[in-house]
């Protein structure tokens, strides 16, 4: 009982974690980021890196930062911004790049399944369970990242006109907010979260070229139901995220994995706007 | 081009592919036959894609999904029962069954009214990603993760294979082109331009488009069948993810909204990536996928366009033809015996009882209560944010008002949707002009006369009939001289009188009206203003207008009705209204109070 309420608490982190950037994105540019999974592979193998070098572990959540920044800025500047106007192809140009992501890294690392360490190893004694140490470290991580993003839009000036481009874009640029920009540092924010991700899923499993494609999907249904709210995205992601492991438990770890894509789906279809407020 | 050549280009295009078909396996070495056969198969679901996609505008990831449903099928039948002509039957029919009832679930969710472009995608997306799961689970009985393989299939020679997938390439291709350039194929560009447009046409769009994904379930699944019974092999990823993007990715590359293309591109980067991928596996697909992103920021209509354009444009430059449009259509005028059957009766036309209509907590319309009889032309007035706009949609559309009741016709329109609003006679122009933007005006008229002439699924009509009032908009308005003009190159003033021509297409009893003047000169604004009264007064119809331009409303109103902050203040004849105390404080008093309000919301932003 005790172990099962850790592993819906510490998978709603995980799913947190993964979405958050997306959610970023998509609240503020109205388009899916498709390269999302290419960039969590990227902060994973960013985080294989730092374990090849034999740094300090937790230098892989900065490494994985830096690389997705810089290649989101890049995906930005020539994907993202000729398609404004075009949203489902700007999907597409996104799924472009994460093809193009992972075969470089195929090229780079070859197609097998590798290993990285661990910043926590072992397991940790909680309430009469043990459990994973860095699973549990993932929650209060997960905790920091929404907390450190809502004071980030909540409290800072460029977090004021990133809130007014996701209201209305067309009034922001009109009180001369510079939305570019605005897009511009979002996406580059949203993929260095998404490479941090990458990094801190890592340890739970192991790296492979293909590794971020799987969570695209369920972070992709989770932003859709939360819409642009961080509140609504901790919601669904306890909710969603809870099924996932009742199911995965009770009837079976397959139809599990199809749990947050189903529910959200027919969610959206009898309330459209999700856990979103209005 | 006239009806009869475009047929016989089409026959002729059919006879060069299957030609090529045909002449393939004496031409081609014996692996390149083989490898063709599967792109060939894989092509004609790519052909699908383009038309959910390119024409209708439904991004779908999710095609693969019914190639597999028809090839399980096949393994399925063949590995557990005997291989006889009656299962094989069987296989078939279960496939295409299959992949029905799913694209009819899939349907249900995605394309129910109000659902978003989007929102269609992510079903679509997430239905490979269930197949596959759901046939990993199979166990035996699906062959889990390796599939089924080694069961016994048709004897059929190789080349046998190549002209049967190859021959079913060319019809369906052949059978696409002719459905798209048809009548009823031009309502798929329809609803992609403007939805909202076509329901307001009385159109079911949900309808269109589920029926359209049912027939591209059914070519994938018989595209699926041929390909099980020729590779003897059937495996999960089949229905996965990464083929149904490689068939966008695919359709993308060819040109997308052109079906050639599609094809074209499907059989090139499929042929070539089992030529390549052998010897560089990871470079061949780093490749597509940098075309890939290039295509899309670049080039958006695919390669076949770009390619197709260099040699027209020579041709161009030699012959020097104007490519002036020529309207292919003629018009002519219903008889009025033929329209809408009954004429107005005694009740009234239109009646609202007890409107309300609430966002949260803020009331934009509260206890509305009017009735207009066939014949009255009536004004709706009032200063901004009062209603009017609110209360046309609540009139044309069930699901709008929050509470109350809306007879149109004696009919309680409940909570239909606007298509069916339509039918029970209500007619809506909207305030911004709104017809199909890439459509010539001949089309957009043939298309608000969907409702009554069912289209044509494989020729195009050379004729079209309006009702008379609709011709007498087109006439007076000079359209009939501009019927080949696409509806993007007309002036403000023509695509607001090409609006009100395709609503009385509709042959609607109770017309509303949406400022029908903004943004027209006098003299337009007085050709609409006769047409108006003609309608009412000539035609029987009950005429609401929402107008701001007072004189206009005194000109040609019958009756007018007064709405502030959402309830009616006053009801009643011109003279009445103009006359009032209460209207001039309307406007007034509702005036100075907004520039109040409107300084302590300023006060309120600036801390």
């Amino acid at each position: 009982m005790i172990a099962q309420g850790l592993d819906i608490v510490t998978t709603a982190a995980i799913l947190y974690a993964v979405a958050t950037g997306l959610l970023l994105v998509f609240g503020v540019m109205k388009i899916i980021n498709f390269a999302h999974g290419g960039l969590m592979t990227l902060g994973g193998y960013a985080a294989l890196v730092t374990t090849q070098m034999g740094l300090n572990p937790w230098l892989a959540i900065p490494a994985a930062a830096l690389f997705g920044g810089v290649a989101g800025m890049a995906i930005e500047r020539f994907a993202v911004r000729p398609l404004y106007g075009r949203p489902l192809d700007a999907i597409l140009a996104t799924w472009g790049l994460s093809i193009i992501l992972g075969q470089l890294i195929t090229i780079g690392f070859g197609r097998g399944v590798q290993f990285t360490r661990s910043p926590l190893e072992g397991t940790l004694d909680l309430l009469g369970e043990s459990y994973s140490a860095w699973r549990l470290a993932l929650v209060p991580i997960a905790v920091v990242l929404g907390l450190g993003l809502t004071a980030l839009l909540q409290g800072t000036r460029l977090g004021l006109e990133t809130r007014a481009v996701i209201m209305n874009e067309d009034l922001a640029r009109g009180l001369g907010i510079n939305s570019g920009l605005v897009r511009f540092l979002t996406f580059t924010l949203g993929s260095a979260l998404a490479a941090v991700a990458g990094a801190l899923i890592t340890p739970l499993s192991s790296v492979d070229p293909n590794m971020g494609v799987p969570w695209l999907v369920n972070a992709f249904m989770l932003v859709l139901v939360s819409g642009a709210s961080l509140f609504s995205l901790a919601l669904s992601c306890l909710v969603l995220g809870g099924a996932q492991v009742l199911v995965s438990t009770y009837l079976s770890p397959v139809l599990g994995g199809l749990t947050i894509a189903v529910l959200a789906a027919v969610l959206l279809r009898i309330r459209p706007q999700g856990f979103a407020r209005d | 081009m006239t009806e009869s050549r475009r047929l016989s280009m089409l026959f002729i295009g059919f006879l060069l592919a299957a030609a090529v078909i045909g002449a393939g396996p004496y031409l081609l070495d014996t692996y390149s036959v083989n490898v063709l056969t599967r792109s060939l198969l894989y092509a004609a679901v790519a052909l699908t894609v383009d038309l959910l996609w390119g024409y209708l505008g439904i991004l779908t990831f999710g095609q693969s999904v019914f190639f597999a449903a028809g090839a399980y099928a096949a393994g399925l039948v063949f590995t557990h029962m005997d291989f006889t002509p009656g299962n094989a039957a069987l296989a078939l029919g279960l496939g295409v069954g299959g992949a029905l009832l799913t694209a009819a679930i899939v349907g249900w969710l995605a394309f129910w009214h109000g659902a978003s472009a989007l929102y269609a995608s992510v079903i679509t997306l997430v239905l490979p990603i269930v197949a596959t799961q759901l046939l990993y689970t199979g166990g035996e009985f699906t062959g889990s993760s390796s599939g089924l393989s080694g069961f016994t299939s048709f004897d059929i020679s190789m080349e046998g294979w190549f002209w049967l997938a190859g021959g079913f390439l060319v019809c369906v291709t052949t059978l696409a082109v002719l459905f798209v350039q048809s009548d009823a194929g031009r309502l798929l560009v329809a609803v992609r331009e403007n939805e909202q447009r076509c329901k307001y046409l009385g159109l079911d769009t949900s309808r269109l488009k589920i029926t359209v994904y049912l027939a591209c379930a059914v070519i994938g699944a018989v595209a699926g069948y041929l390909y099980a019974g020729y590779a003897m092999v059937v495996a999960p990823e089949l229905a996965g993810f990464v083929f149904g993007t490689e068939l966008v990715i695919w359709t993308a590359l060819g040109g997308r909204g052109t079906l050639l293309g599609p094809v074209i591109g499907t059989l090139i980067v499929d042929y070539e990536s089992a030529q390549l991928s052998g010897d560089y596996p990871f470079v061949w697909q780093l490749i597509i996928g940098v075309v890939f992103v290039l295509v899309i920021v670049a080039f958006p209509r695919g390669l076949l366009p770009v390619v197709a354009d260099v040699p027209r444009r020579l041709f161009r430059s030699f012959l020097k033809r104007p490519a002036r449009p020529v309207a292919s259509v003629r018009l002519s005028t219903l008889d009025p015996a033929l329209t809408q059957g009954e004429a107005p009766g005694d009740g009234p036309a239109l009646a609202v009882e007890g409107v309300a209509r609430r966002f949260g907590s803020l009331t934009v319309l509260d206890g509305i209560d009017f009735a207009a009889r066939a014949g009255e032309l009536v004004s709706l007035v009032g200063p901004n944010g009062a209603g009017k706009t609110t209360l046309m949609r609540c009139i044309a559309d069930g699901a709008e008002r929050s509470s109350g009741r809306i007879v149109v016709n004696g009919h309680d329109i409940g909570r239909r949707p606007p298509e069916a609003c339509v039918a029970l006679g209500v007619g809506r122009k909207f305030q911004m002009a709104n017809v199909f933007e890439t459509l010539t005006v001949a089309q957009c008229l043939q298309i608000a006369r969907v409702r009554h002439a069912r289209p044509s699924l494989w020729r195009r009509a050379g004729e079209l009939h309006l009702p008379e009032s609709a011709m007498h908009v087109i006439a007076t308005t000079g359209l009939d001289r501009q019927l080949g003009t696409p509806a993007h190159l007309l002036s403000h003033g023509m695509k607001q009188a090409l609006e009100l021509a395709m609503v009385l297409a509709l042959e609607p009893r109770v017309l509303l009206l949406d400022e029908p003047t903004a943004g027209l000169t006098k003299t337009e604004r007085m050709q609409i203003g006769a047409i108006l009264i003609d309608l009412a007064r000539r035609q029987g119809l009950c005429v609401l207008l929402v107008e701001h331009d007072l004189d206009f409303v005194r000109e040609i109103s019958s009756r007018v009705i007064v709405l502030h902050q959402g309830r009616i203040v006053l009801d009643g004849s011109v003279e009445e209204v103009v006359n009032s105390e209460l209207v001039k404080q309307v406007y007034a008093g509702s005036g100075h109070a907004g520039i109040q309000h409107q300084a302590a919301g300023r006060e309120e932003v600036t801390p």
